[in-house]
């Protein structure tokens, strides 16, 4: 069971013009279940996506894309979270993400990519570890 | 409705299961059933794949028209039968390529379309008075500038448009409930078109289906066997009812009506929603509409396997799956049918992977020998118990969306995605759990993957759609098309079929987005009630 994400924040997004809900609300329902409180943007720009991560202080953005756009509008959101300064945000990203992709979109700050059929369970417990490792960070700068 | 559960005594959509089918287990009426007779529940033909074999319709759409249309050919050499054309999210959406939210989906997962040139070269060189062309224009906003402009690219080739057979896709849900996007048309608005589309093909385009009711998608965002039925029948139902409502009687449109159907894991499951979906349909026209003409008894249906059961690990496996799911199609008497490329979970299908499809349909059709008897199951103690019990919980379904006022209501108040959200959580969580086993997810897992090649896209799909763009904006009376546009906003507003003012703005060479625009303005916008 995983315990590490109660009371914390995430903010979940589409990319572009990708039609899948399917994927994203499966995760969004978990994150809330894991005891997360879930700002879900639906389709938003790089722009709108950047300032709700500053506005709802999340910790966490979800991204999801299954139309193969990632290239294109990933490392939009990356430089926009840098521009408003929100670039500490764990970001994940979920999708049709062929493998030989994932390099790029990690040295871009990506901190962990699901492809199809990850398990659910699993990537919860991965996101846990480092919405926890995240938030000991923010402590501790805050605490500095 | 029950939620799917995972137990060997029950089908993946919660069917009770016998340990073995008994002669008591069949209704009364299956052994006087005939293929080609009401209620149709064997086929809609007596001689079925004798007489003619299913459509060999494998999807493609990617990059720009000239990309796709070299699949097309390619395809169209080694066997296919019929063109199945899918568009990009921003054509589907009626967006330009230009738009600043299209960029990074230009010709991904779909051919990019802006203006009606794009369709001259989509159909080069491919026999439109022959060859049936479906067009996976899935969303009303979209199909009714596709259609004007394929029917205009046909013209421009002195194909007249009697001489045009094929599909729309044409389908409200997809808009509203299936697939999301930016500034969504509401579902009233959406089926509106949806109608208009339909209400135009049935007296300009005699040999066109100006609807695919489509299932298939509806199981893909989460529905089980028995909400993909119901949704795909009370969708058609509505249909039916605007369409007299607008005065048309229903000899001349319900043969027109086409569906479009899953194939998904649960074999004995799909057989018999095939079936059963037969049956409920020929029974409503007949016994709730009073219609006796056959024809328009007959539910005449595409079949796609399930791209969602395809795993990324061990690929190849996709091959076997599929093939699988194409089989129970053919036993469950498809009149068309794409079997997905096995690197479905991974990309859209590379060529090989594409032709790799499509030889297994030849399999089907050639070698297995299923396709010389017409409905080879039936008398089957278990698939006609399958079929009566799949009848019954759909209907049980059907009840429930008509006391909410039918399929347009239940989308807007959100029943539809509370559903499929619902069923879709449960179904992975039977995975995660482990009550459901999958080949290269939760089991079997091990081993070293042999990775597929991804198929690439071309990378100039954007530069040169937004040149085209600029080129034709420039060429064209600007003043013409900009009030053919504001043309087609009023007769949407004052609820007159768009199609005619649609065709006149593409005439003036609008674009899609320029259409899509008006037509936002028009109908309004609407959230989608997901969360």
């Amino acid at each position: 069971m995983v315990n590490g994400l109660r009371g914390h924040k995430a903010v979940i997004a589409k990319l572009g013009f990708d039609a899948h809900w399917r994927g994203v609300i499966i995760i969004a329902n978990a994150l809330r279940d894991a005891g997360m409180e879930v700002v879900y943007l639906g389709h938003a720009s790089a722009e709108d996506i950047a300032s709700a991560v500053v506005q709802e202080d999340a910790i966490l953005l979800g991204l999801s894309t299954l139309s193969g756009n990632h290239l294109g509008e990933c490392p939009s959101v990356m430089e926009q979270l840098r521009v408003v300064g929100a670039d500490d945000v764990v970001v994940v990203l979920g999708g049709t993400v062929p493998a030989a992709d994932v390099p790029e979109l990690e040295a871009d700050g990506v901190a962990a990519v699901f492809p199809t059929g990850s398990s659910v369970p699993d990537l919860l417990v991965l996101i846990e570890e480092l919405v926890v490792e995240q938030d000991a960070a923010r402590r501790k700068a805050g605490s500095l | 409705m029950s939620s799917p559960e995972v137990s060997p005594e029950s089908t993946a959509s919660g069917l009770e299961l016998p340990a073995y089918g008994r002669p008591d287990d069949v209704g009364p009426t299956a052994a006087s059933e005939r293929p080609g007779s009401f209620p149709f529940t064997r086929g809609i033909h007596e001689g079925m794949y004798r007489n003619r074999p299913w459509t060999m319709r494998q999807l493609a759409g990617f990059g720009r028209a000239t990309d796709t249309n070299a699949r097309y050919r390619a395809l169209l050499a080694a066997g296919a039968t019929g063109v199945n054309g899918v568009f990009d999210y921003p054509s589907l959406r009626a967006f330009d390529s230009d738009h600043p939210l299209a960029r990074s989906d230009v010709g991904r997962g779909g051919v990019a379309v802006d203006v009606r040139d794009d369709f001259d070269d989509l159909f080069a060189e491919i026999p439109l008075d022959k060859v049936s062309v479906s067009l996976v224009s899935s969303q009303p906003i979209g199909a009714v500038a596709h259609l004007a402009m394929f029917v205009q690219a046909a013209q421009r080739r002195g194909i007249p448009k009697a001489a045009l057979s094929g599909t729309s896709q044409n389908d409200f849900l997809m808009e509203t409930a299936i697939t999301i996007a930016p500034q969504a048309l509401p579902p009233v608005g959406s089926f509106q078109l949806e109608c208009d589309l339909i209400e135009y093909a049935i007296t300009e385009l005699p040999r066109w289906n100006p609807v695919s009711i489509s299932g298939y998608n509806y199981r893909e965002a989460g529905a089980d066997a028995v909400l993909e039925s119901a949704l795909t029948l009370t969708h058609a139902q509505a249909v039916t009812h605007e369409l007299i409502r607008r005065g048309h009687a229903p000899e001349a449109f319900l043969s027109r009506i086409s569906f479009f159907l899953n194939a998904h894991s649960d074999f004995f499951e799909e057989i018999a929603k095939f079936r059963a979906a037969r049956r409920a349909w020929a029974k409503w026209v007949r016994d709730d509409l009073g219609v006796v003409h056959e024809p328009s008894q007959r539910f005449r249906f595409h079949v796609q396997t399930s791209g969602v059961s395809n795993t990324a690990r061990h690929a190849h496996v996709n091959i076997a799956r599929s093939m699988t799911q194409g089989l129970s199609a053919v036993l469950g008497g498809t009149q068309s049918l794409h079997i997905n490329g096995f690197d479905e979970a991974v990309s859209i299908p590379s060529e090989h992977a594409a032709m790799t499809a499509l030889r297994s349909q030849y399999v089907l059709l050639h070698e297995t020998g299923v396709a010389k008897s017409a409905d080879p199951l039936g008398g089957s103690y278990l698939v006609e118990h399958l079929t009566d019990v799949m009848e019954e919980r759909v209907q049980d379904v059907v009840a429930q969306i008509d006391a909410m006022g039918g399929v347009v209501p239940a989308t807007e108040r959100g029943w539809v995605h509370a559903e499929l959200s619902r069923l879709s959580f449960e179904a992975q969580k039977a995975i995660d759990d482990e009550e459901q086993l999958i080949v290269g997810v939760n089991t079997m897992n091990d081993g070293a993957d042999v990775p597929v090649e991804i198929f690439r896209l071309p990378t100039d799909t954007l530069a040169k759609q937004s040149a085209r763009l600029a080129e034709v904006r420039s060429r064209r009376d600007t003043q013409a098309a900009a009030s053919a546009v504001e043309e087609v906003g009023q007769a949407a507003v004052a609820k007159v079929n768009v199609m005619p003012a649609v065709e006149r703005a593409v005439e003036q060479d609008a674009t899609l987005g320029e259409l899509g625009a008006v037509l936002r303005t028009s109908l309004g916008l609407w959230d989608f009630p997901l969360w």
